[in-house]
């Protein structure tokens, strides 16, 4: 035997095995399943296989008249239910050119940063317990209640809202509304340092997400990634400042981009500290809001009677807590929609899972799905 | 060997720093930050203080009510409804006419004579999403979640539960045969 049998043989691979994580799997935040490839321990392809929470969104917002599809965008992203109304009413009131309400824009920004903190909170905290922190998901919980209190003080429900409406709000704030959003913003914003203590400093936890699943800037934009996602691999794109829409150019913040500074630019580490420091951005948000907002007006004087807009078609995309959500709406001038596609980051964060997962280890792949913050409500739709 | 002694160093204080916080937030727990024994007792409802008139603005998802003596069978609701969970058939009879074999009465609370007998209201509370828009389009304001508006009459029901899945389809309009609806809306009442 020497040199020349080897190259007959060809080169020496051992076997691949077929790995289903999923459907029911605590650590895919949702119903979906991977088909992971893998050589050893090694990863070599993650295919993810949607559709187990498809529940015909799109196809069926053509049945029913626009102010019914509001509730069923809820349901899309069930964590961010009031950026999802944010970015629908926003694109409805461009087609139908409606002026709302100062009073209103400033509810609507006041409601989508706290949701957007309340997101990022569940983003975070779950993806401790990904990685085997169990206590900050409970610290991080119990804050996110405090939130949903707020919620449910303003409009009733504490997940799903259907709280903006085309050309207004459901409810105006509660009297007391200002005092409480202070409280709670007193209460929290000294509790992000205490986060950072407990798991974003802690040094399992960066030897865990530091240098794993690397996103180069250049991967993040040819798949259309967007969102924390993107500025965690140092791509200073937020569409609130770059696109903005509503009334986001009155208020004064810094997007936060991932610096690599444990590790590579671009790694679990980036993006998840790309979340917590947005949280302090959108604190900052809320605070300028409740400084500056107009009191008295209705907040149902904008709202029409009938909900025809005219023919014509429109795509406007907003910046959900996962990236850039854009609803596009073709209407031929009757009560429902002709067409209505959305467009959603969860989806395309989910499409890099395969390209930065390859030659990581099983258990670093749940960590990198965990870092990109997908929620299969959205994916699927 | 100096890497060697480092990481020891950083594994054993970042450990330090957990149990730190931890222990802090177990000497000065807070009172009533545990958990609350939930039937026996739970969390305040948060209190609204709006300052307007309840009626206008009510904000609590709970269960669906409909005061049928008010309701003038407009189906307003029923199209609005997402998922269709509201289910109406009514009768065209006498405008303004009290029927009281069917239990009808003529004339709403708001002074709005009805032209129409309701033989079934149904609201399917399994289906309902809790969207609250059955509430905004009615006339006389007869719909609602409870705890609302006539929070004293119907006190607030969100916990509600049934052990049969048929017990969620709450049924609002009166009993009526078909002998009483024929003779309720004339001999050859024709329906809407």
């Amino acid at each position: 035997m020497g040199v020349g049998s080897v190259k007959e043989v060809g080169p020496v691979q051992a076997e691949q095995m077929v790995l289903n994580i999923g459907p029911q799997h605590p650590s895919t935040h949702g119903v979906l399943r991977l088909k992971v490839k893998t050589d050893g321990e090694i990863v070599s392809e993650v295919i993810p296989y949607i559709g187990y929470l498809h529940r015909c969104f799109e196809k069926h917002a053509e049945s029913i008249t626009y102010e019914q599809v509001i509730p069923f965008t809820d349901r899309c992203d069930y964590i961010a239910s009031m950026n999802n109304n944010f970015g629908y009413v926003v694109a409805m009131e461009e087609l139908m050119d409606i002026k709302v309400p100062e009073r209103v824009e400033y509810i609507r920004i006041i409601m989508a940063e706290l949701n957007r903190i309340a997101s990022h909170l569940l983003a975070l905290g779950v993806y401790g317990l990904d990685v085997g922190a169990f206590t900050p998901f409970l610290h991080m919980f119990r804050d996110r209640e405090r939130i949903l209190d707020i919620f449910e003080l303003t409009c009733g429900a504490r997940l799903l809202y259907n709280y903006m409406w085309v050309g207004g709000v459901s409810h105006d704030l509660p009297r007391n509304f200002e005092s409480i959003c202070i409280d709670f913003l007193d209460y929290f914003e000294p509790n992000i340092p205490e986060f950072n203590e407990l798991l974003t400093k802690n040094k399992i936890f960066i030897e865990r997400t530091a240098d794993v699943g690397v996103m180069p800037a250049e991967v993040a934009i040819s798949y259309g990634v967007s969102g924390p996602n993107l500025r965690g691999s140092g791509v200073k794109w937020d569409v609130r400042r770059d696109e903005p829409y509503s009334i986001y150019n009155k208020f004064d913040f810094e997007i936060p981009v991932g610096t690599g500074e444990y590790g590579t630019l671009g790694d679990c580490w980036d993006r998840f500290w790309v979340r917590m420091l947005e949280m302090q951005e959108s604190c900052k948000i809320i605070r300028q809001a409740l400084k500056t907002i107009p009191e008295g007006g209705d907040v149902h004087a904008m709202v029409p009677k009938k909900i025809r807009p005219p023919k014509g078609s429109i795509y406007r995309r907003t910046e959900s807590p996962r990236g850039d959500l854009g609803y596009y709406i073709i209407s031929d001038g009757s009560e429902i929609p002709f067409r209505m596609k959305m467009r959603s980051p969860a989806l395309t964060a989910l499409s890099v899972l395969d390209e930065i997962s390859a030659g990581w280890m099983i258990s670093d792949v749940i960590a990198i799905l965990g870092s990109l913050d997908i929620v299969l409500g959205e994916i699927d739709r | 060997m100096r890497a060697y002694f480092t990481t020891i160093w950083e594994s054993v204080s970042t450990l330090i720093t957990g149990m730190a916080i931890t222990w802090r937030h177990m000497v000065n727990i807070r009172k009533g930050s545990v958990t609350l024994q939930y039937p026996e007792e739970r969390w305040p409802r948060p209190e609204r203080d709006i300052g307007f008139d309840q009626g206008e603005y009510n904000v609590i998802r709970s269960r669906l009510h409909v005061d049928m003596d008010d309701c003038i069978g407009c189906l307003k609701c029923e199209r609005v409804c997402p998922v269709d969970c509201i289910k109406i058939e009514t009768h065209r009879v006498d405008k303004g006419e009290d029927i009281p074999d069917v239990g009808h009465t003529g004339i709403t609370s708001n002074g709005t004579k009805k032209a129409l007998l309701v033989t079934r209201f149904d609201i399917d509370m399994t289906e309902c999403c809790y969207c609250n828009l059955c509430t905004y389009p009615c006339p006389e304001e007869c719909i609602y979640m409870t705890g609302g508006p006539n929070s004293e009459k119907h006190q607030i029901d969100y916990e509600f539960s049934q052990y049969d899945r048929n017990d969620m389809v709450y049924r609002f309009a009166k009993e009526t045969s078909e002998e009483q609806v024929a003779i309720a809306t004339g001999e050859n009442g024709e329906k809407k």
